[in-house]
C-alpha cells in the first residue's frame, strides 16, 4: 500500500500544484464540511474534519403527541432501545419507542395505598430489568418503581455518621450498577456520589473531585484573622455534573472544571481513565477568554469504551475512544437544526445521538454520515482486537480525513502484527506514538541485523585489520617526525 | 604529514582532557590568532550541531515541530548567551582583579563548549538507531556534556583569572546576576527604540496629513 503511495507521491504532488494555482478551487471543496467539524492536532493545532454526525430531525412535545415539554432534565435510552424522557416541569416521564412513538406515561406511583406524584425530578435510570429510579428532587428522595410501575422502594433522609446533622438530600442525577446498588449525585454533597445499597441504606461516598483553589486567594487566607477566614468562602472540591455508567460497572463522570473534569471511577473510587490522546479528553483546548472553557453537563459511555462529553458553553458533543483519542465532534450553539439553546442531555439510540434541549424542550437526532460510520467501526473493532478489519477500516478513514492522527497508529499496529516493520514506524511516526514507533524499530532492527549479519561482520572485521595496519604503517613511517605534545 | 593538524585538531582535545595545563597553555604560550580562529570554529560547529540537532534527531529522542523550528534562532541562542558571559564576565572581573583579558575570557569559553560538539554531533545519528529504552543512554551524555563544560568554564575561569575556587565560583554566581541585568537593560533599550521610533514617525504622519 505504502509503495503505491510513494509511486503516486509525484502525481500527487504535481496535483497539488495545480490546486494551489487554482487557490479557491482547493478551498471550495472543503467548504461543505463546515467550521463546525474539527480535530486537534499533536501539535494543539485545529485542523478541519469531515463531519461525522449530521442532525437528521427534532422532536419536540408537541410533535411526539405529549403536550410541550417543560424544562426536560434528563433523558435515558434502554438495551432494547426504549427511550425515556423525563420531563421535570410537568413531573412526569415519557416512554418512547425507537421511532419516537409515545408508548406510556408515568406520573404517579402507588405508595402506601395512596397515590403519589414526583416533584420537579431531576434524573432517572432504567436497569436491564426495566426497572425505573428516579431522582424526584422536588421531594427530596429517590423513587425505585419496577418495570410495571409498582414501587419497590423509597430512599429519603440517608441516615449515617459520615453525613453532617441536617444534611438536606436532594438526589439529581442516579445510576444503578447490575448488583442493584445505586449511585447518586447530590446537590450540596463535595465528597461525590453517595452509594446505597441495594436495599437502600446510604453506604458511602465514592469518588470525590479534589480541591482547587487560586494560590493567591490561600495566600489572603494565610493573613487573616480567624474571624476574617470564617467569612471567607471555604476552599471545597468541585461538585460533579452527570454521571453514567457502561456494562462492566465502572461510573463515568463529568465535573464542572475546565479541565480535569472527565472521570472513569472503578469500585474504589479512584480515576481509571485512560488519558493516551494527544491531549486529555476534556472537550475543547484551544478557545477564547471571552467565550471561556468548556462546561460539561453530561456523559455517555457507549460500547467499545466509546464516550461522549457534552459542552454547554459552546453546545458540542465530543467523542472519545477507549483510550483517551478525540474521535469527532458536533453540534453548537444557534437556531438551525443540530445546534441547541441550553443542551442539558446526550444519550446514544444504537448509533445515532440524541441530545435533549432544556429551554426549547426538544430532542435532536443526530445521524452518523459515512465517516462517522467507518470511523466508529474502525474503532470498535480495534477495541475487540480484529486487527485486519481495523486496518481496512482505519484506512477508509484516512482516505477521508488524512488529518486523524492516532488512526495511523492503529494501522501501524495491524502492520507491526503483520510483521511489517519498517511500514508500521512510518505509521507509527505520523501518529506521534513514540511507544509503538520503539516496538516496531526493535523489531526491525533486529530483521536488519539478521538479515545482514554476514555482511555486517564481514565488514567490521576488515576494518578492524585495515585499522590495525594502517596504525603500524604510519607509526613506522612517521614515527619519528611525531613527538607526542604532553612529553 | 600535517603540520596544521597538531594546533588546531589535537590541542582542542588536549584541552578538554587535561584542562588544568590546557588552560595554561591558551593563556601564556599560544598564540592568539589561533586561538581566536579554534573559537569561532568551535562556536560556528555548536550552532551547526544545534541545528542538525533540530533537524535530524531521531523520533525518539526528540519531537520538533517543523513550524516552530529556525535555523537563524538556533545560531542566536549559541552566540548570545556567550556574548553576555564574556561581556559580563569581563566587566566583573576587571573590578574584582581578575587578570583576564577579554579576548582570554572569550576563547577560554568557547574552548569549554567542545565537549557540546564532540558528544551531542555523533548522537545526532546514534539517535536515529535506538530504541525507547536506550534513550536513557542519550539523555545520560547530554548530561555528562553539559557537566563537563560546566566544570571546563570552572576551570578555565579560574586559570584565565588567576583566582582561588571559590573566588571563581562567586564570580560565575555574580556573572550570571549579570547577564540577566544585561538583559534587562537591552530589552529597555529596545522597547524605548521602538517607541521613540513610533513616536518620530506618529509626527510625521501627522505633518503629512495636515499639509
Amino acid at each position: 500500500m505504502l509503495k503505491r503511495i510513494a509511486h503516486l507521491r509525484g502525481c500527487l504532488l504535481l496535483a497539488i500544484c495545480c490546486l494551489l494555482g487554482l487557490g479557491a478551487g482547493g478551498t471550495l471543496v472543503h467548504a461543505n464540511d463546515g467550521a463546525s467539524s474539527y480535530n486537534y492536532s499533536y501539535w494543539g493545532d485545529t485542523v478541519a474534519a469531515p463531519r461525522a454526525y449530521e442532525a437528521t430531525s427534532l422532536y419536540n412535545g408537541a410533535k411526539l403527541g405529549a403536550g410541550q415539554l417543560k424544562n426536560p432534565a434528563d433523558l435515558f435510552v434502554t438495551a432494547d432501545q426504549q427511550l425515556y424522557v423525563l420531563d421535570s416541569g410537568n413531573n412526569r416521564i415519557l416512554v418512547l419507542d425507537r421511532q419516537f412513538k409515545l408508548l406510556r406515561v408515568i406520573d404517579s406511583f402507588q405508595r402506601d395505598g395512596k397515590q403519589e406524584s414526583f416533584l420537579n425530578p431531576q434524573g432517572l435510570f432504567v436497569t436491564d430489568r426495566q426497572e425505573l429510579i428516579v431522582a424526584d428532587t422536588g421531594n427530596k428522595r429517590i423513587v425505585h418503581l419496577d418495570q410495571d410501575g409498582r414501587l419497590v422502594k423509597v430512599i429519603d433522609s440517608p441516615k449515617s455518621e459520615l453525613l453532617a446533622e441536617g444534611f438536606k438530600f436532594e438526589p439529581v442525577r442516579v445510576v444503578a450498577d447490575k448488583a442493584q446498588r445505586i449511585y447518586a449525585m447530590a446537590a450540596g454533597v463535595y465528597d461525590g456520589f453517595m452509594e446505597f445499597s441495594a436495599s437502600g441504606d446510604f453506604t458511602s461516598f465514592i469518588g470525590a473531585n479534589r480541591v482547587n483553589f487560586d494560590p493567591t486567594d490561600y495566600l489572603w487566607k494565610m493573613l487573616s484573622t480567624r474571624q476574617q477566614r470564617s467569612q471567607m468562602v471555604m476552599f471545597t472540591p468541585t461538585e460533579f455534573t452527570n454521571l453514567d455508567i457502561n456494562d462492566e460497572g465502572f461510573l463515568y463522570a463529568t465535573n464542572g472544571q475546565a479541565s480535569d473534569n472527565v472521570k472513569k471511577l472503578n469500585a474504589q473510587g479512584s480515576d481509571i481513565l485512560r488519558r493516551e490522546g494527544y491531549f486529555p479528553p476534556e472537550g475543547d483546548i484551544r478557545f477564547t477568554s471571552l467565550d471561556g472553557p468548556t462546561r460539561l453537563v453530561d456523559i455517555d459511555v457507549a460500547d467499545s469504551e466509546i464516550f461522549a462529553i457534552l459542552d454547554a458553553t459552546r453546545g458540542r458533543i465530543f467523542t472519545y475512544n477507549g483510550d483517551g483519542h478525540f474521535m469527532y465532534v458536533f453540534g453548537g450553539i444557534g437556531n438551525q437544526l443540530g445546534e441547541f439553546n441550553t443542551p442539558v442531555a446526550i444519550e446514544r439510540l444504537g448509533d445515532d445521538y440524541l441530545v435533549l434541549d432544556q429551554a426549547l424542550g426538544e430532542i435532536t437526532v443526530f445521524q452518523s454520515t459515512e465517516y462517522g460510520r467507518t470511523l466508529n467501526e474502525a474503532v470498535r473493532s480495534y477495541y475487540k482486537g480484529e486487527e485486519e478489519k481495523a486496518y481496512e477500516l482505519f484506512q477508509q478513514t484516512i482516505n477521508m480525513n488524512a488529518n486523524l492522527e492516532f488512526a495511523y497508529s492503529g494501522i501501524g499496529k495491524a502492520l507491526l502484527r503483520q510483521g511489517e516493520y519498517g511500514d508500521a514506524m512510518r505509521y507509527f511516526k505520523q501518529s506521534m506514538d513514540q511507544k509503538g514507533y520503539s516496538k516496531a524499530f526493535l523489531l526491525y532492527r533486529k530483521q536488519v541485523l539478521r538479515e545482514h549479519f554476514t555482511a555486517i561482520m564481514t565488514g567490521v572485521a576488515v576494518l578492524a585489520v585495515a585499522l590495525v595496519l594502517l596504525r603500524r604503517y604510519l607509526k613506522h613511517k612517521g614515527g619519528k617526525k611525531n613527538v607526542p605534545m604532553e612529553a | 604529514m600535517f603540520p596544521w593538524k597538531r594546533e588546531l585538531v589535537n590541542y582542542p582535545f588536549y584541552l578538554i582532557m587535561h584542562p588544568f595545563n590546557g588552560y595554561w597553555d591558551l593563556k601564556y604560550e599560544r598564540s592568539k590568532k589561533t586561538n581566536l580562529i579554534l573559537s569561532f570554529a568551535i562556536l560556528f560547529l555548536l550552532a551547526l550541531t544545534n541545528i542538525l540537532q533540530t533537524q535530524y534527531s531521531g523520533f525518539l529522542v526528540q519531537v520538533v515541530n517543523p513550524d516552530n523550528m529556525n535555523s537563524l534562532m538556533e545560531i542566536v541562542y549559541v552566540v548570545v548567551p556567550v556574548l553576555f558571559w564574556c561581556v559580563a564576565n569581563w566587566s566583573l572581573t576587571t573590578l574584582m582583579d581578575g587578570e583576564g583579558k577579554f579576548e582570554e575570557i572569550f576563547t577560554s569559553t568557547c574552548f569549554a563548549l567542545i565537549p557540546l560538539v564532540v558528544i551531542n554531533f555523533p548522537w545526532i545519528w546514534l539517535s536515529n538507531v535506538i530504541s525507547l529504552q536506550e534513550t536513557s543512554f542519550f539523555r545520560f551524555s547530554g548530561s555528562v556534556a553539559v557537566a563537563w563544560f560546566l566544570f571546563l568554564m570552572f576551570v578555565g575561569n579560574m586559570t584565565v583569572h588567576q583566582y582561588s575556587p571559590m573566588k571563581t565560583i562567586a564570580t560565575g554566581i555574580l556573572t550570571i546576576v549579570a547577564m540577566g541585568f544585561m538583559a534587562f537593560l537591552c530589552m529597555l533599550f529596545f522597547s524605548l527604540m521602538q517607541q521613540i521610533v513610533a513616536f518620530v514617525s506618529i509626527i510625521y504622519q501627522e505633518i503629512v496629513l495636515r499639509s
